[in-house]
């Protein structure tokens, strides 16, 4: 095929960062089945945009590729929020209220709790700065992977005990120690990342849930990794150089900023490999595997390059988890907490980057109004039931639903998106 | 290298005893898979939940045992009907992800739930097949020795402790003997033959059911082609609440067979339960009844054969012990890697 038969709309291989459509099956995944159907412009449909995000003509190899779903609606929009609503398929990259406001809230947050926090509200907080990297991971797998992870959990696990292990019983830097951690629990990834080849769908969900229900009574027998039932408590401490200060609360100031830095390295990582070959490479996969093939994906290096990726986000997670609390027990990390990691990442947006910041912050949201309703006694079964608002399982589990019923069609993103 | 047979036929009890309990479980996932091709991941938090309406009826409300598990399983039946109509009847079948995320929204659900009621801790249960009827002969009269004394209870080396009849001792002699045949040298306890044939009454019974009712008809024809089934008059949503139903009697079955060896109840009682129904499930084809049963027994076996009696005893490697889930995981991936319709499944599943 040579350059002359492009037709004029399509983007050229290497310039289409920004090409709008680019993103358009992320939002056609929220969009519900009645809206009108797209303009006939080959870019708006949502797969189609990613064959062409990889610079080739969707129709051109024989295949007939479907035209994708139609674009993002305003209630879609409204869900990703802040995340989502600059990229509206077929503008140009435009940031919008919304995401203004997401925004701002979010820079005034981050630099006015550490100054109003006590050291105890610091560290929990910065705790749930961390878990964005795990959202994300579950994220990538999922949203961009098209492989449904509910043991990502187990992936954070991995990560906390490996780079506990690197610091301790290696006595490695500290650096090198949550490197480490993020790298082994990414060669794990890349393990489970291999059934992934030929499992897929539910089947996927089914293996990926057994490996967070396995995992939790097998580190309990594994001491000298683990630390076996009682767990294992760091001895080493990241310690902030003298000039910083040396009061609890510059430590934890100091843990605050690592965290933030590393968070954000690892946020503008994952956002160039999404952007890049690899990640257009990643969601044309998971719209269609063998049209992926057909124009010159290599699917076993996709598919567990992307689980590699994730898994060592989460390890990330864990890694620095490590460095907040110097303490780690397979008693943290049980399979409900996967599951709950997994529905953070569907509520805040698969497949959006912001989604997964939204999605640790919705759960914030809710797990501190659970708390607030929680403490409220002496109304009898009424308050029984408040008790269980501050239950995070019992709230994510409600809000999974309710979320499934709002958007029924919204969340078919990941699998059978081909199906009729 | 210790090959002891002699221990060997202890350990195929207890595997098919177990596998009895994982049969139980992985029909009821399968009984939902045939019908919809759907996943029920909250099976095993259901069936807890119908072992806890049976810990409440019996030791909390004093009811009779047979009573309250009949009682917990009709209940079950309702709440299965129900959730299929409020929670999984509005999607399109056709569409996995929402019921997945129903499913495991669910999952959080009652297991939150049950752990808010009840909390965590494990609640003592009544064996339902704690001690032969009276009319049984006692296990260990077999040990009678010459001189009057019975000897019943192994001590720690192994060797049979004597006591003299009419002691606390004798006492417990004919209790722990009302407990267990000797059969070629092993125990078979009442409570696995007991598993035996619930297991054996509720698979004819789901035979007759499927076979001979009108509604057993629905069902078969809805799993066979649920579009077809629709064109011919079948109301496939109440057939699929049967469905449902089904599944979780057949939860609530193995819930409430499994508690006693578990010490009791509790809200994460099923976890591992679950694992090893799927594992039975994908062995048998997932779509496959017969297959489930097979799967699970098979399973059992694995795990008690092949794990503790080849890994621990002939190995000689205590560690085996911790790799019985890990094994069934592992059944679970070969599986569904390199044969996904399993033993006895249909070719189609593959393509899900």
């Amino acid at each position: 095929m040579s350059d002359d038969n492009w037709p004029t709309p399509l983007p050229r291989p290497g310039d289409d960062d920004e090409t709008p459509g680019a993103d358009a099956s992320v939002f056609a995944v929220f969009a519900p089945p009645d809206d009108p159907p797209p303009s006939d412009e080959p870019l708006e449909s949502g797969e189609s945009s990613e064959a062409a995000a990889l610079g080739v003509e969707p129709s051109g190899a024989g295949l007939s590729v479907r035209s994708g779903p139609p674009a993002a609606s305003g209630v879609g929009t409204a869900v990703l929020g802040a995340g989502g609503a600059d990229r509206v398929v077929g503008s140009r990259r435009r940031i919008g209220p919304l995401s203004w406001i997401g925004a701002v809230l979010l820079g005034v947050w981050l630099v006015a709790m550490p100054l109003t926090s006590s050291v105890t509200e610091l560290r929990q907080n910065t705790q749930i700065i961390v878990m964005v990297l795990a959202v994300l991971g579950v994220n990538i797998a999922t949203g961009y992977g098209g492989m449904i992870s509910l043991g990502h959990g187990v992936f954070v696990a991995v990560g906390a005990f490996a780079a506990a292990y690197a610091v301790d019983d290696l006595a490695l830097p500290w650096v090198l120690s949550i490197l480490a951690g993020a790298a082994f629990a990414g060669v794990i990834g890349a393990l489970v990342g291999l059934p992934a080849l030929r499992i897929k769908g539910i089947h996927l969900a089914l293996v990926t849930l057994g490996l967070a229900i396995v995992f939790q009574p097998l580190a309990k027998r594994v001491p000298a990794f683990s630390g076996g039932v009682s767990g294992r408590a760091v001895g080493a401490e990241l310690v902030p150089p003298s000039w910083f200060g040396t009061s609890r609360w510059a430590e934890g100031l100091y843990h605050y900023l690592i965290c933030l830095v590393v968070v954000g390295l690892a946020m503008w990582l994952t956002h160039n490999i999404i952007k890049s070959r690899p990640g257009r490479a990643m969601r044309a996969v998971r719209d269609n595997d063998t049209a992926a093939a057909v124009y010159g994906v290599n699917l076993v290096a996709s598919r567990v390059s992307t689980f590699a990726v994730s898994a060592s986000l989460a390890g990330l997670a864990g890694a620095l988890g490590i460095v907040l609390v110097p303490f780690a027990s397979q008693e943290s990390y049980p399979f409900q907490e996967s599951l709950v990691l997994y529905a953070t990442a569907v509520l805040g947006g698969l497949g959006s980057l912001w989604g997964s910041v939204l999605g640790v912050a919705i759960r914030e949201v809710f797990s501190r109004i659970g708390e607030l309703l929680g403490d409220v006694s002496g109304l009898g079964p009424l308050g029984e039931f408040l008790r269980l608002l501050d239950e995070e399982q019992f709230v994510f589990g409600v809000l999974l639903v309710a979320l499934t019923f709002v958007f029924p069609r919204g969340l078919i993103g990941m699998f059978n998106r081909r199906k009729t | 290298m210790n090959w002891n047979f002699e221990i060997l036929p202890d350990f195929i009890f207890n595997g098919l005893r177990d596998g009895a309990v994982y049969a139980a479980a992985a029909l009821a996932l399968v009984l939902i898979f045939k019908a919809t091709t759907l996943i029920n991941f909250a099976t095993g938090e259901l069936a807890m939940l119908g072992a806890f309406f049976v810990y409440v009826l019996n030791i909390e409300q004093g009811l009779w045992l047979w009573l309250s598990i009949a009682i917990a399983m009709l209940v079950s039946a309702g709440i299965g009907a129900a959730v299929e109509r409020a929670l999984v009847r509005p999607f399109d079948p056709a569409d996995h992800l929402p019921v997945v995320l129903i499913t495991l929204g669910l999952f959080l659900i009652i297991n939150a739930v049950a752990g808010d009621v009840w909390n965590y801790q494990v609640r003592r249960v009544n064996d339902p097949f704690g001690q032969f009827p009276s009319w049984v002969p006692n296990g260990s009269e077999l040990k009678t020795s010459s001189e009057g004394t019975i000897a019943c209870l192994e001590n720690a080396d192994g060797a049979l402790a004597e006591v003299a009849p009419g002691t606390a001792g004798a006492d417990m002699c004919e209790m722990v003997g009302r407990t267990f045949f000797e059969v070629i040298g092993a125990r078979l306890h009442y409570r696995t033959i007991g598993t035996w044939i619930a297991l054996a009454l509720a698979l004819i019974a789901l035979a007759i059911i499927l076979g001979k009712t009108k509604a057993g008809l629905a069902f078969r024809a809805v799993s066979s082609n649920t579009e077809s089934a629709r064109l011919v008059g079948v109301n496939t949503g109440r057939t699929l609440g049967f469905g449902w139903a089904l599944a979780s009697v057949f939860g609530t079955l193995s819930a409430a067979l499994v508690a006693p060896a578990l010490g009791g109840v509790n809200p994460n009682m099923m976890l591992t339960i679950l694992i090893y129904a799927l594992a039975g499930a994908a062995l048998g084809g997932l779509d496959s009844l017969g297959g489930a049963v097979i799967g699970g027994l098979v399973v059992g076996l694995i795990k008690s054969v092949l794990v503790s009696w080849f890994g621990v005893v002939v190995l000689g490697q205590a560690y085996f012990s911790i790799l019985q889930l890990a094994t069934a995981f592992l059944l679970i991936l070969i599986v569904l890697l390199f044969r996904p319709a399993g033993l006895f499944g249909t070719r189609r599943i593959e393509r899900v």
